[in-house]
């Protein structure tokens, strides 16, 4: 894998991260509105929560969920069986490899394809959420970039070393 | 031409000999979903490949932008930043303080730590892997056998997976469209008679072999009081999550994050006045080690999506769960034999996907052997409504599936044990477990006998 490759892994899943630790903060303050309401209520108070607030988590985390795949993809995260061809020839273990490495960037650019068809639709429908009523196709974008992303990751192992055969 | 169900059981097949040529779990899923598919338009006019292929352009998406599914990474980084801000070691010691007085207290501290740190780290892997670094070489220093301290620590790793809140039980709950809530009730008691059995374990094993652990120490009287001057914290943020969430108070998401924002403020004070806790470089280890999880975890449910669409359209599932329903079998005998399953599965598979893969099979089988979808407690065959059988169920799958962990010839938390452990043999290892595997089989009979065990703590909240 290709230093560049690596590097922006990591970028999209440190992204990620703080996309987490933004649905973090914003949860707490919506906990805390909530908690506040209820000791003011006593005072005839109104505090109000986050209006929307499920639906900037649901947005938020489409983008952190997709933005995590390449960087564990590079880490070779995504889980396999090792048990049954541990003693199988070195040759075999790494044409498996290989092969998986190609399906999986298949897999992926095959997603990214369909994603963007989905982005232009729920553009051309002007989907937009439930309460917030903000518009779901940009939260495609970091999806599809990702998805590219982890494609460009696992051709690139492919011709890697032999680290995870 | 093949029958949709005989598609269906090819396409189980397919899947299960990728699995084994090491086609990665998440990929293989989604590669059968879709090649099963095409295999089944070919054969069968009901289903159309290219309106099928149209589904692609929402259904990833749309899978991880799910509001119940947002507290799978929060809980995944909770477990990892409490492990960075050193939590788990503060536990440790200060459960150490607690039970240093008695013979194998160290290892019983260690359990009982597993069964907390279990609490804020959802995954039995990372569980083992964080307590293993922090308990193995304070066991191996104090002189405790490599068997015990090794056992221990792999059998004390599969606290995580049914110590509320836990990443198998949201997932679990999700595909039978239980309560979330009402499965982290329902681990509560089976959890904690876990740390119980297995703390009984250890002290049944010292007495009958004193040397496996070294005379007891107390801890001197200055550590004492730093170890449960530093305990408080932790049990004051682990307790809040556990009965914030028992009693309804949050629900998971913001439990999740509330427990991750008390953790990062935690460590960061900590940090800040005593030199230990938790740093920018520790959260952004933390953050990296979601990723990887997360990834790994979105992309199988993704793939058990993709199976389970496929599936459903062969028809076997509910083929499955008619042919059981018709063929007269005693119900508590195919329980104990999906169980069995289960534990035979988990020699091979990863538990999350076994999860996934297997109970959209055996859920619509229960229900029709309980007497279909709208039984009643008095007239169904295992004495309890659907939404009883699916809590008890799932606790009892979740168990059997966590001894896959420590089963040979797997066994993911022993290899886990052993590595970390450098110089004691995996072979040590499993020996170690067996005294433990021995108490999960008499804690899954006890379970099974004794439902309400399961059922007791939801009844009591829910009403």
């Amino acid at each position: 894998m290709t230093n560049v490759l690596g590097r922006m892994a990591d970028i999209f899943a440190l992204a990620g991260g703080i996309i987490l630790l933004v649905i973090v903060a914003v949860t707490t303050t919506n906990v805390g509105a909530f908690i506040l309401d209820r000791v003011a209520d006593g005072f005839g108070a109104d505090i109000p929560g986050l209006p929307g607030y499920e639906d900037f988590v649901r947005l938020a985390i489409s983008a952190a969920g997709l933005m995590f795949f390449p960087y564990c993809q590079a880490n070779r995260g995504h889980v396999a069986v090792d048990l049954f061809i541990a003693k199988a020839s070195y040759r075999f273990r790494r044409l498996m490899d290989r092969l998986w490495l190609a399906a999986t960037a298949a897999i992926a650019a095959f997603l990214a394809w369909w994603m963007v068809a989905g982005l232009l639709e729920k553009q051309s429908d002007n989907a937009v959420t439930g309460v917030l009523g903000w518009a779901e196709w940009p939260f495609y974008i970091p999806g599809i970039a990702a998805l590219i992303l982890w494609a460009l990751v696992a051709l690139s192992q492919m011709s890697g070393g032999s680290a995870n055969v | 031409m093949f029958s949709p169900e005989l598609i269906g059981i090819i396409g189980l097949a397919v899947l299960f000999a990728l699995l084994m040529l090491r086609m990665p779990v998440g990929i293989a899923m989604i590669a059968v979903g879709i090649g099963g598919t095409w295999v089944l338009s070919e054969a069968v006019s009901y289903v159309r490949f290219v309106p099928y292929l149209r589904q692609f352009k929402s259904l990833l998406w749309e899978n991880i932008a799910n509001y119940d599914l947002s507290v799978v990474p929060l809980f995944v980084l909770m477990g990892y930043v409490a492990a960075e801000a050193r939590l788990s070691s503060d536990l440790f010691k200060g459960l150490e303080a607690l039970m240093s007085r008695l013979r194998g207290g160290v290892a019983m501290a260690a359990v009982a730590a597993c069964g907390g740190f279990g609490a804020v780290c959802g995954s039995s892997l990372a569980t083992a892997a964080t307590m293993g670094k922090v308990a193995l070489p304070e066991l191996k220093s104090l002189g405790y056998s490599d068997r015990l301290a090794a056992g221990a620590l792999a059998a004390g790793g599969t606290l995580g997976i049914l110590i509320p809140p836990s990443v198998a039980l949201v997932i679990y709950a999700v595909i039978v469209e239980g309560s979330i809530l009402q499965m982290f009730q329902a681990a509560v008691i089976p959890g904690l008679l876990a740390v119980l059995v297995f703390i009984g374990v250890i002290a049944i094993q010292v007495r009958i072999n004193p040397s496996l652990a070294p005379e007891p120490r107390p801890m001197p009287a200055d550590q004492r009081r730093v170890a449960l001057r530093r305990l408080l914290p932790v049990i004051g943020i682990f307790g809040a999550i556990i009965l914030g969430l028992g009693f309804g108070l949050f629900t998971p998401t913001p439990a999740a994050s509330i427990g991750v924002f008390a953790i990062v403020t935690y460590g960061f004070i900590l940090r800040a006045f005593t030199g230990e806790g938790l740093n920018i470089a520790g959260l952004v280890r933390a953050i990296r080690a979601t990723a990887i999880t997360s990834g790994m975890i979105y992309l199988i449910l993704f793939g058990a999506e993709v199976l389970k669409g496929f599936f459903t359209r062969t028809g076997l599932p509910a083929g499955l769960s008619e042919w059981a329903a018709t063929s007269g079998f005693d119900p508590m005998i195919v329980l104990i034999l999906m169980l069995i399953a289960f534990i035979i599965l988990g020699c091979f598979m990863e538990s999350l996907a076994m999860i996934l893969v297997v109970v959209p099979f055996f859920w619509p089988t229960l229900i029709a052997l309980n007497g279909g979808e709208f039984v009643t407690a008095e007239t169904a065959a295992f004495g309890m409504d659907n939404d009883s059988l699916k809590i008890w169920f799932g606790i009892l799958a979740l168990i059997v599936v966590e001894l896959g962990l420590i089963t040979p010839p797997v066994g993911l938390n022993v290899f886990i044990i052993a590595s970390l452990a450098k110089d004691t043999p995996m072979s040590t290892v499993f020996r170690g477990v067996l005294p433990f595997l021995g108490a999960e089989v008499i804690r899954v009979g006890l379970i099974i006998m004794l439902p309400s065990l399961t059922l007791i703590v939801p009844r009591l909240i829910n009403g």
